[in-house]
């Protein structure tokens, strides 16, 4: 079964095509070839691949790993069976904030249902008024926090109630 | 750091300064009063109580305060931190109340040194129209302009006066409205009459002005030091064209093409500023360059700057070390003629951003921090593995400074540093900087205040290479313990063979 990771939303997947004498990893059908495999924990590593030293800079986040290679940062996170249903699906439940801020009006209670596009929640950051919208048709599950609290960036302020479809 | 050159160190009076700021720049002048002997005391909000700046120093004291920000903020409380810890001066860093006139005044009623100038000089350059008018009484060019008027002909002339091409302005405007770029003199009545009349529909108010348009500003800064006494030396200029959302993010020192004399003519302008404000302190001037090499002063910041060590590498100077002498009343640390500068000094702003998203501020974990060292760089910052980036306090969280025997060497090492630190858990603008050095017009120092805009596209990120993701692809799914596993657990035919490794 290949493993699943995706990299600014673009999914990829990893086979293992074989263990010993060394390993070999299909990446989208792309076959290398893997040594020094010891290669676990954060921090400064190095992996042989494909006959290459490739030194990098690993870091464990809750979604996946931030990795500082080939001089640029790249973050690579895990897609499980259900966050992959929920991004080919009817887009995401969660209305998450952009940027670190406050939030000055809520214009959705749970239970309410709301057309894609219609705005659940307006905060302010940066001085500047935005408004946060659903990202698709469907009901309100739960608001997350109230007028006048502040939240740090990528904090889930609204979440919408799953589809009966995807059960 | 290197020691103040002109001899041995000078003796002081203070066994203990304060330091009323945080982040980097407190950890910066700690340094230095360690190597001078000099007890730190640093103050802080609640929730900075762990950070770095409040461990390095011999003591601490807690403001409290609504924000953090207004806790750095409180010149009653920090006088009261100072007297109850026994400091002899106050050190303001740059930023908060470093050029605060108020502060600087309620510092020396308390009986103790402020480290910078008196209140007056803050004051006097802290406005900008009391500093432009002292800029151009002792002849410091400042940007020819038509002060507002309803008389056209007399506006006319004035205008034409002052050369081409010339920003013509509503007195009462905004929004870009009654405002226009004139070119040439036939232009002018026809734009000043639009002008008007457009500012007399929109605010009601038909007076117009004008100032000399400088196309592709840069932006020139003179490090300059005063003793309080009519003495005034420079310690050469820096140049900051290199701009976002009007702050800067790149600093080098000296400048990159800038003839000799233009450099002698903008540095002496600025040492005469000072000497004639009768500044105390280490102080900059900045200017605005045109391209035809009119250089108009544009304000005097009465503090650190941010980019000083730049200067501190080129010169070899310690300038904290200088500001607490000044103050002190040791007075220049040496002539102007024994000022020299070497090589090519280069400072990059690290600042949690997201260079893709106009720059906006970035909030996250320090997750990983692995810095580059060598003798040419300083790394100044005050961030510690799992400290939180919030949105207290300012978005810059390091400097990387590079020195090179030349412009080139100085931007090659800034580059080779920049991809070799890793400060993973915050976006930050870290490969956006290293796209700029690596931009040929950075290289050929065409640098102007609208480089970051006019190169938008070419300093956008690349797109990500197949090789370099099926690396990082690797080396993320060998971190993991699921697809480890998959790895290493071996499956039940294979076992009796022994496991893959070992």
């Amino acid at each position: 079964m290949p493993f699943k990771l995706a990299i600014d939303g673009k999914p990829h997947s990893l086979t293992i095509l074989a263990r010993r004498p060394q390993l070999v990893v299909a990446v989208d059908g792309r076959r290398h070839v893997v040594e020094t495999v010891d290669a676990a924990g954060d921090g400064r590593r190095a992996l042989t691949i494909d006959g290459a030293e490739t030194g990098f800079v690993r870091a464990e986040t809750v979604e996946g790993a931030l990795l500082r290679i080939d001089g640029r940062t790249i973050e690579v996170r895990r897609l499980d069976a259900a966050t992959e249903a929920s991004a080919a699906g009817s887009g995401a439940h969660l209305v998450r904030a952009p940027m670190p801020g406050i939030v000055i009006s809520i214009h959705k209670t749970a239970g309410d249902s709301v057309r894609r596009g219609e705005t659940v929640i307006t905060i302010e950051s940066m001085k500047l008024q935005m408004k946060l919208d659903a990202p698709r048709d469907g009901e309100i599950a739960e608001i997350g926090i109230r007028e006048g609290e502040g939240f740090e960036k990528d904090a889930v302020l609204a979440r919408l109630a799953a589809p009966a479809s995807e059960g | 750091m290197t020691p103040s050159p002109a001899g041995a160190a000078r003796p002081v009076p203070f066994r203990k300064i304060l330091i009323a700021n945080r982040g980097e720049i407190a950890c910066r002048i700690i340094r230095t009063l360690r190597e001078m002997g000099i007890a730190s005391v640093s103050i802080h909000h609640a929730v900075e109580a762990r950070a770095r700046h409040v461990r390095e120093a011999d003591e601490a004291v807690e403001i409290a305060g609504e924000t953090p920000v207004a806790a750095h903020l409180d010149i009653a409380r920090i006088i009261e931190a100072a007297r109850r810890t026994g400091a002899d001066a106050i050190h303001p860093g740059y930023g908060f109340l470093s050029e605060n006139a108020r502060f600087a005044r309620a510092v020396t009623e308390a009986g103790l040194v402020f480290i910078g100038p008196d209140a007056d000089a803050i004051a006097l350059m802290g406005d900008k129209i009391s500093a432009r008018q002292f800029a151009e009484e002792h002849g410091v060019p400042v940007a020819p302009s038509v002060m507002p008027t309803e008389d056209l002909p007399d506006f006319l002339k004035r205008a034409a006066g002052i050369g081409f091409p010339l920003l013509i302005k509503a007195a009462a405007g905004g929004g870009g409205k009654g405002m226009s770029i004139v070119r040439s003199a036939a232009e002018l009545e026809g734009a000043a009459r639009l002008a008007s009349s457009e500012a007399q529909r929109y605010f009601g108010d038909g007076r117009v002005y004008a100032e000399l348009f400088v196309e592709r500003p840069r932006h020139i800064e003179v490090q300059v030091l005063g003793d309080g006494k009519g003495g005034a030396i420079h310690l050469f200029e820096r140049e900051c064209s290199v701009q976002r959302r009007f702050q800067k993010i790149i600093e080098e020192a000296p400048a990159a093409n800038l003839s000799p004399a233009l450099r002698d003519e903008i540095c002496a302008s600025a040492a005469r500023l000072a000497a004639a404000a009768g500044y105390r302190n280490a102080g900059t001037v900045e200017y605005i360059l045109g391209a035809d090499g009119r250089f108009f002063f544009l304000e005097m910041n009465t503090r650190l700057q941010v980019e000083h060590p730049v200067t501190e590498m080129i010169t070899g100077l310690d300038l904290v070390r200088l500001q607490i002498e000044i103050a002190a009343g040791h007075g220049l640390p040496m002539h102007q003629d024994e000022v020299t500068a070497h090589g090519h000094a280069i400072e990059c702003r690290i600042c949690a951003e997201d260079p893709a998203r106009d720059f906006l501020p970035e909030t996250g974990t320090v997750l990983h921090l692995d810095v580059p060292r060598a003798p040419h760089l300083r790394f100044e910052n005050a961030l510690d593995r799992g400290q939180r980036v919030t949105a207290d306090f300012d978005p810059m969280l390091a400097k990387l400074v590079a020195h090179g025997p030349d412009r080139a060497s100085a931007t090659q090492r800034s580059i080779e540093a920049l991809r070799e630190l890793a400060l993973l858990g915050v976006k930050t603008n870290v490969d956006y900087l290293a796209r700029v050095l690596e931009h040929p017009a950075f290289a050929a120092g065409e640098l102007h205040t609208g480089f970051v805009a006019e190169h938008r596209n070419a300093l956008a990120a690349p797109e990500l290479d197949r090789q370099t993701a099926d690396r990082a692809l690797i080396a993320a799914a060998l971190g993991m313990r699921e697809f480890h596993s998959l790895v290493f657990d071996v499956p039940e035919p294979h076992a009796s063979i022994g496991p893959w490794r070992n």
